[in-house]
């Protein structure tokens, strides 16, 4: 027993100093990533030049390229990969499943629909992240009212889910089949997922809207947490469980939704992000879901670096990076997960 | 097969007075779907008694205790504590009166004892309140009562059966419920745990002066250890009272279909029921 005892302080010491170092690791890698960004393109620009520039100081050529073309572009794939981040986690839990993604609540598919909508009728530019944004709540609002009757049954959701998000994607090559060749381009784009040509009032609207989605997370982790008990002990434990799960559904509907307004459908983030902070601090816990918000961050921004600057092929989407970066990491991480050592105790 | 008996009532009934935390139905019909589990239970459960609730498999007993505690709306009927009907009652402040162990409780991936028993503060809490000195005291008379406190940094998932049952009785305690319902606490357990978490009940009993209520498959733990005990078959109501008065040798053929003697327990003197040997047996013969 008191191996037991020991083994165990120790652990909760060892998973406290995780946490930490994970954060303080994801931090300054989000700052190395994000100061990168502002200083590589076309036109190279040194650190400490490109960081005053974010702030408005020197040379004007320099506030501008930073300010308006590279910052916006780093600011969105910080809060879009955030977003996702943070609605993977919720979304992994409330369906007690490791492959949910805001894909099974047809979020992908329905802000694929709403961008390729969009840019079918010709609507500008500027409209088309709201379409991503309100055709992600919309298929996500059509699998809530499929799935009510059931009292929003995991099994039941999960499989109305895919059903919806097979239907949305159909529709999506649908319309880009029938597309003339000149707006195929955009609408590809925009079904891959990519944080190009992003500006500043999107960034803003969506971070502001963004932020709030995540402290309402952060403020009902503990229903969260009562949730993963299963319905039974939840409702003995005074918890409204229909209620608790359409809350934090919509919130993490909300978050991804936002996500696919500035990124379009970024896949594999959402997917991998939980399980990469799973594997680094233990058990689920408030602190790993603002974690998996920060890996997030991390990961998207530095899959579109590299789409923007390592790699030859011109237009990449970001969404085939995320895939290309995050499975190794993954594979890693439950490579040695699974070595014999831990396994024993499993 | 024999068809449902008539339910025999026996042994004092409680004064509304003493009855605090006494759970009731009233015409008590529950149903899943189209199939009707338990119908037109009427039924006092004592307070501040053990009471345990016996059957036959798939009689309703889990469905009755899911009734109870308002997991599952009456189709007809009503539930009541003390009086006040539970399905019209907040589930926040019902679950300040009462806890439950669910048959098969999901344990969260990974969970550490802690992590889990402290879910059980859950409604003593509000949206925003931090952890308190008083939540972190209920965990640990909790995680101390149960014999779980030496295993509270220790995934609950690597843990024993009766270990985790042990921490799962803990969560239920943390509650600080006066009443509380156990759905088969003992399944899948040794005789020892068995006999550990049944002790563990009756301490609860006695010394917390909580209310338990809880579904048992053995007649004669459920004799040992309830002062009250409901025989329910077929959704319906068998027989009720202390087992001493209920429990014998036609009941036990009328609601399990079992001949048997009935003994006083050479230990407790509360009734043992000992099935009547048969020729693919072994028999006193052959010893």
């Amino acid at each position: 027993m008191t191996s037991v005892v020991r083994k165990g302080a120790t652990s909760r010491a060892r998973l406290r100093r995780r946490v930490l170092a994970f954060t303080a690791t994801g931090a300054a890698a989000l700052f190395v990533l994000l100061t990168v960004s502002l200083t590589t393109g076309e036109m190279s620009i040194p650190a400490t030049t490109a960081l005053r520039a974010l702030v408005g100081l020197g040379d004007p050529g320099d506030v501008l390229v930073v300010q308006q073309f590279r910052a916006p572009r780093s600011v969105a794939a910080i809060v879009a990969g955030a977003g996702l981040g943070a609605a993977g986690c919720v979304l992994q839990r409330l369906f007690r499943n490791p492959l949910a993604s805001p894909d099974v609540m047809g979020v992908t598919g329905g802000a694929s629909l709403g961008a390729v909508a969009l840019i079918a009728a010709g609507a500008s530019q500027t409209l088309i992240p709201l379409g991503a944004l309100g055709g992600g709540l919309l298929a996500a609002l059509l699998l809530g009212v499929f799935a009510w009757r059931s009292g929003l049954a995991v099994t039941r959701l999960v499989l109305t889910g895919l059903a919806v998000q097979a239907g949305l994607a159909a529709a999506v090559n649908l319309m880009i089949v029938r597309f003339p060749a000149e707006l195929a381009g955009s609408a590809l784009q925009w079904t891959t997922g990519s944080v190009y040509g992003r500006t500043w009032p999107e960034v803003w609207g969506a971070a502001g809207a963004m932020v709030l989605a995540l402290t309402a997370a952060l403020v009902l982790h503990r229903r969260l947490a009562v949730l993963d008990l299963g319905d039974d002990s939840a409702g003995a434990l005074g918890l409204n469980t229909s209620t608790a799960r359409l809350q934090l559904m919509v919130i993490a509907v909300v978050l991804a939704s936002l996500a696919a307004a500035l990124a379009g459908p970024v896949t594999f983030v959402a997917l991998a992000v939980p399980h990469i902070v799973r594997f680094v601090t233990g058990p689920p816990t408030a602190a790993s879901l603002a974690l998996a918000s920060l890996t997030g961050a991390v990961l998207l921004l530095a899959s579109d670096l590299v789409v923007q600057h390592l790699l030859p092929i011109e237009g990449l989407p970001v969404g085939a990076v995320t895939a290309t970066l995050g499975a190794p990491w993954l594979l890693v991480l439950m490579f040695r997960q699974s070595s014999p050592v831990q396994r024993s105790h499993a | 097969m024999t068809g449902a008996p008539e339910p025999r009532m026996t042994g004092e009934q409680e004064s509304p007075m003493a009855a605090a935390n006494q759970l009731s139905t009233q015409a008590l019909d529950l149903r899943y779907g189209d199939r009707l589990v338990v119908s037109g239970l009427d039924l006092t459960l004592p307070g501040g008694a053990v009471t345990a609730i016996v059957g036959p498999n798939a009689c309703g007993k889990s469905t009755l205790l899911r009734g109870l505690s308002r997991l599952l709306a009456p189709a007809a009927g009503s539930v009541t504590l003390d009086g006040a009907d539970i399905h019209r009652m907040p589930a926040r402040a019902l679950a300040l009166r009462m806890g439950l162990l669910p048959q098969q409780p999901v344990t969260p991936e990974a969970i550490t004892v802690e992590a889990l028993v402290r879910l059980g503060r859950y409604p003593h809490q509000r949206l925003l309140s931090p952890w308190s000195a008083t939540d972190q005291k209920a965990v640990d008379e909790a995680l101390g009562r149960t014999g779980t406190a030496v295993l509270r940094d220790h995934p609950v998932d690597q843990l024993s059966g009766g270990q985790r049952q042990r921490a799962w009785i803990a969560l239920a305690l943390a509650q600080d419920t006066e009443l509380l319902l156990l759905d088969e606490p003992t399944t899948f357990l040794d005789l020892r745990h068995q006999l550990d978490v049944l002790d563990l009940v009756a301490a609860l009993h006695a010394e917390a002066g909580r209310t338990v209520v809880m579904v048992l498959h053995d007649l004669g733990q459920a004799a040992r250890y309830a002062d009250h005990m409901v025989v329910l078959k077929d959704g319906r109501l068998a027989a009720a009272g202390t087992p001493a008065d209920i429990l014998d040798a036609d009941l036990v053929r009328s609601v399990f279909d079992v001949d048997c003697r009935v003994i006083p327990d050479p230990e407790t003197g509360t009734p043992l029921v000992i099935p009547k040997g048969s020729a693919m047996r072994h028999s006193a013969a052959s010893a």
